[in-house]
This record gives structure tokens, C-alpha cells and sequence, in this order.
């Protein structure tokens, strides 16, 4: 289904429109700001290339091309200009070493709410059993579950078609569901 | 409900009574898989990993506060601000005076839409002709709006929504505050606690379906109305007349439209026939009177214009021809 707001909100923005980037600042900067911190893992690093992301954003609005949806150009660009940055800044191997196609996201037990609605994913080892998955399902449920994108989207993020992406969804379900019966199996 | 085959995880994944059923969220659709699962007992895995993919698992989102965002926000538009000035600067003058003009005009506008903290801003959904959209309001409702049909409300009062059009409303109930959800249309207003129900305001009326929960209509003439589910009431301000009202109507013929398709049920073509006017925005030419009372049962798709016309000529053995806008309905 086309979004159509999306569209205006693109449009607007690239017209110059204040008001309509604002309403993309608005609404991207959280999901986008959780995405950052989850690969660079700092609080003002995250920040500041948000605003720089977005600065460039808003000067080079003209060469933007037309989009349907927002959220995939939103995540793969502040990606790949957060990653360059955390190369270029730091002295860290782990980062020098850090693919931009392929992120490594980990979770942690904080994240997972104690009241799940399925009974799966209820189980007190899941935070492992997610960590476990690997890293293109955990970016996949990452980005369904956490971000809250549809399929689509995820698949143009991860530069997969749709069928591909849902597959990648599926399969990290159906680990997830066969690891928590064998742990259930083992502790009975 | 469930018609098809199912035997891959998309066929369960692609059907809304399925994922009804895994949120809990339709009593009829709960009952109804649960009974089939016990029919089913081989394809218990299948379901119960496509329960999974719908429910997903839950985080506890660590987002920033409204506050920071906001001064990040005015960090930023004071940067893209100072960096106009600039570019304005270096071009000529007679070019900077006009764009000062524009500017000022700009502001103005900007502040008739925005106030400076409470910023109302509008927002509107619309829908084309064969289209129609699936949209999440601001506080979690859900709204399916039907072909030609839109929607707005402010982003400051959210649970207040004007309509034109048709929509199917499933309104979030907000235990903790019990605050209300309106829906307004010219001829009356809903009052919502959280429940599922369908507004159409197509022909100088609004016509209301009540399928769960209990609302409350506000006539514009000033009388109010409860509805229970499966009740259904039709009400014109334009000669204060309520045109039809109905105690139990099932809920597949006023809100299948949502699942993509229209259902009628011995309908005669005629009245079968305004439907598709309204969702594809056609007329239509009867060739012989005789065509308008047949009746006709069964479901057509609205998002498709071609299988829609075939589907109703083989149904009311008609034949109909498309000229550009016009339908031309005729004997065979």
C-alpha cells in the first residue's frame, strides 16, 4: 500500500518546505537514533552524526530522488554516514574492520519486555537465543520488531527483494521457536 | 473468512481473520481458527510460527524524550537557518529583497498553521478512486479509509477525526484515561471508547455499522443514539431524516470492502451497480430497464476494475461495456 503522507512529506521537503522536514525530523529521529546507538553504541556520537545526517539531508534535498517510502533511504543513508564516521574518528579495530552491508546488532535483556504476548518468546533465554541468530536475521527482526518497518521496507534497507526479506524473517522465527523447545525439552 | 487452502506460512500471514485470531482481536475470527486448528491437527506448527512472525517479540523502546527531540530539532533548523542567510547574502540584491518578501509571506503563513508550542497541525489522509489505504492514527487506532474518501484530524487533538467518505474504524481503548475517540461527518458524530465500527457518508447521508463494542451517535439535529453491534442506522441532516435502520445486519456486507472486496447478497444490479460508481468513480447507462432488478449475490473486488466487470456480468448475466468513464449496461 502506496504511503501517502510519505510521499506529500518527501515532496514538501524537497520544495524547501521547513514545516515538512521538521515533520520527517520528527518522526524518523527516534527510530533512527535507537538504529545509531545500536552500532555505534555511544550516546553523543549518535547525536551528532543524526545532525549532521540530517543537515545534509535538508542541503542536498534538490538532488534527492523521487521515493514512495522514506524510512529505507532514511536508514541505509544515516548507516553508511554514521559508519564512515565511526571509521574515520576512531582508533578502534572493531570499527575499521565494520562492513556497511552488514551490521552485527546485539541485544540486551533490558530490551526485551517481561510481558510478551507469545508464549515463545516468553522464555528467559531469549535475549541469548536473538544474539545467537545470524546477523542478517537479527537485522531483520531488528528493523520489524524494534523499528516497527514493514517488510518493504526492510527489504530495500537490506538491499534483498520482498520475498528474500520475509524469508529472512520467517527463518529467524522458526530458530528462535526450535532453540526455545529444545531448551524447554532439556529442562523438563 | 477462511475460503482457501492453506498450506504455506504466507497463506496464514496474508489473511486477516488469521490475524485476528493471533492478536486475539476479533471474537468471531478467535472462534472460528480455534475450532479449525482442532480440525487441523497437522498444520499446528505452521500456525503456531505464523502466530509468531505476526506477534513478533516486543522491546522496550529506549527513545529519546519529546523534550530532546525538540531542542535537538531547534539545534538543527537554527543551523539550516544561518546557512540560508548566508547563501542569500552572496546573491544580488534585488534577488535578496525578493526573497525577504517571500520569506515574511512564508513566516506568516507558517504561523497561521503553527503556533509557536502547541503547533496544530493538520493532517490529512486522501484516497483515489480504487484505492484504499491502511492507515495507524497517532494514538493507535486503525483505519481502513475506502476509495475517494478522506480523512483529517489535528496532530494536538488526536481522537477527534473528520470524515468524508467511507472508513472502517478499530479505535484503541484507553483504559487509563478513558479518554473518548470522535469521529465527525456532516450529518452527525461518533462517540467512541474503543470498538470496531464502519462510517460511510457517501450520498448526502452518513450511514453508520456498529460490529463490536458500544458508541454513542450525536445527531446533528441534537438527539443522541446508542448502537450496539451488528446495528446499523442511516441518518441524513440534510432532511433530518433517519433512512434506514436495521437491528442485526451481518457485519460481511458493510465492512468486506475493507478486506478488498464488495459482498451482495441478492442485491438487485441497480443499487449493486452505485457501489462501483462510487468506488471507481463511474456512471453508469442501464440499456434496458429490465437489467436494473435483477439480483445479484456475491463478491466483487474493489481495487480492480476489469475483474469487477466480469465478475458482475457472469453473476447478472448482463453485459457491460466500459466507454472511457461510462458503464453501459445492457441485456445479452
Amino acid at each position: 500500500m502506496k504511503n501517502l503522507s510519505d510521499e506529500y512529506v518527501w515532496k514538501a521537503l524537497k520544495e524547501g518546505d521547513l514545516n515538512a522536514f521538521s515533520i520527517l525530523y520528527k518522526t524518523y529521529y527516534p527510530m533512527l537514533y535507537n538504529y545509531g546507538l545500536k552500532i555505534s553504541r555511544k550516546v553523543p556520537l549518535t547525536e551528532d552524526t543524526l545532525q549532521d545526517f540530517f543537515l545534509y539531508v535538508y542541503e542536498h534535498r534538490e538532488n534527492l530522488s523521487d521515493l514512495d517510502s522514506i524510512a529505507p533511504y532514511l536508514f541505509s543513508s544515516y548507516r553508511r554516514h554514521l559508519i564512515k564516521t565511526l571509521k574515520k574518528k576512531s582508533k578502534i579495530v572493531s570499527f575499521d574492520e565494520m562492513d556497511v552491508k552488514v551490521i552485527d546488532i546485539q541485544f540486551t535483556p533490558e530490551e526485551i519486555l517481561t510481558h510478551q504476548e507469545s508464549e515463545t518468546f516468553k522464555n528467559k533465554n531469549i535475549t541469548v537465543l536473538l544474539n545467537k541468530l545470524p546477523k542478517r536475521q537479527k537485522e531483520a527482526i531488528y528493523l520489524k520488531y524494534y523499528s516497527g518497518l514493514n517488510t518493504n521496507d526492510i527489504a530495500s534497507i537490506m538491499e534483498v527483494n520482498y520475498q528474500s526479506a520475509a524469508n529472512t524473517i520467517h527463518k529467524a522465527i522458526k530458530n528462535l521457536r526450535e532453540e526455545v523447545s529444545i531448551l524447554q525439552l532439556i529442562n523438563s | 473468512m477462511a475460503k482457501k487452502n492453506y498450506n504455506t506460512i504466507e497463506d496464514f500471514l496474508s489473511d486477516e481473520s488469521f490475524n485476528n485470531w493471533a492478536k486475539a482481536n476479533r471474537l468471531t475470527d478467535v472462534d472460528f481458527w480455534d475450532e479449525w486448528i482442532a480440525y487441523n491437527p497437522n498444520k499446528k506448527d505452521l500456525v503456531y510460527e505464523a502466530k509468531d512472525i505476526i506477534l513478533g517479540v516486543q522491546f522496550k523502546l529506549n527513545e529519546p524524550s519529546k523534550e530532546k527531540i525538540n531542542s535537538e530539532w531547534a539545534l538543527l533548523e537554527n543551523k539550516i537557518k544561518a546557512n540560508n542567510l548566508e547563501v542569500q547574502k552572496k546573491q544580488s540584491p534585488s534577488y535578496f529583497k525578493l526573497i525577504g518578501i517571500a520569506a515574511s509571506i512564508l513566516l506568516l503563513i507558517s504561523v497561521g498553521l503553527y503556533t509557536f508550542n502547541g503547533n496544530p497541525e493538520k493532517i490529512t489522509y486522501k484516497t483515489a478512486y480504487g484505492e484504499v489505504l491502511n492507515l495507524k492514527l497517532m494514538d493507535g487506532s486503525l483505519v481502513t479509509l475506502n476509495a475517494n474518501s478522506s480523512i483529517y484530524y489535528y496532530k494536538n487533538d488526536n481522537r477527534k477525526v473528520w470524515l468524508t467518505g467511507e472508513a472502517f474504524f478499530q479505535v484503541d481503548k484507553k483504559t487509563t484515561t478513558n479518554a473518548k475517540f470522535w469521529v465527525v461527518t456532516d450529518d452527525l458524530n461518533v462517540e467512541v471508547y474503543g470498538t470496531s465500527f464502519n462510517v460511510d457518508t457517501k450520498h448526502q447521508k452518513t450511514a453508520v455499522f456498529l460490529e463490536e463494542g458500544s458508541i454513542w451517535l450525536e445527531l446533528k439535529n441534537g438527539t443522541t443514539q446508542k448502537m450496539t453491534p451488528g446495528n446499523f442506522i442511516s441518518y441524513s441532516s440534510v432532511n433530518n431524516l433517519i433512512t434506514e435502520q436495521k437491528e442485526k445486519v451481518d457485519s460481511r456486507f458493510k465492512t468486506s470492502w475493507k478486506d478488498g472486496s464488495i459482498i451482495f447478497e441478492k442485491l438487485p444490479l441497480v443499487e449493486a451497480i452505485q457501489k462501483i460508481q462510487d468506488t471507481y468513480g463511474l456512471t453508469a447507462i442501464f440499456k434496458d430497464e429490465t437489467c436494473k432488478t435483477k439480483l445479484i449475490t456475491g463478491g466483487i473486488p474493489i481495487t480492480n476494475l476489469s475483474i469487477c466487470i466480469k465478475a458482475i456480468e457472469k453473476s447478472a448475466n448482463v453485459k457491460i461495456t466500459k466507454l472511457k468513464n461510462q458503464l453501459i449496461i445492457q441485456k445479452k
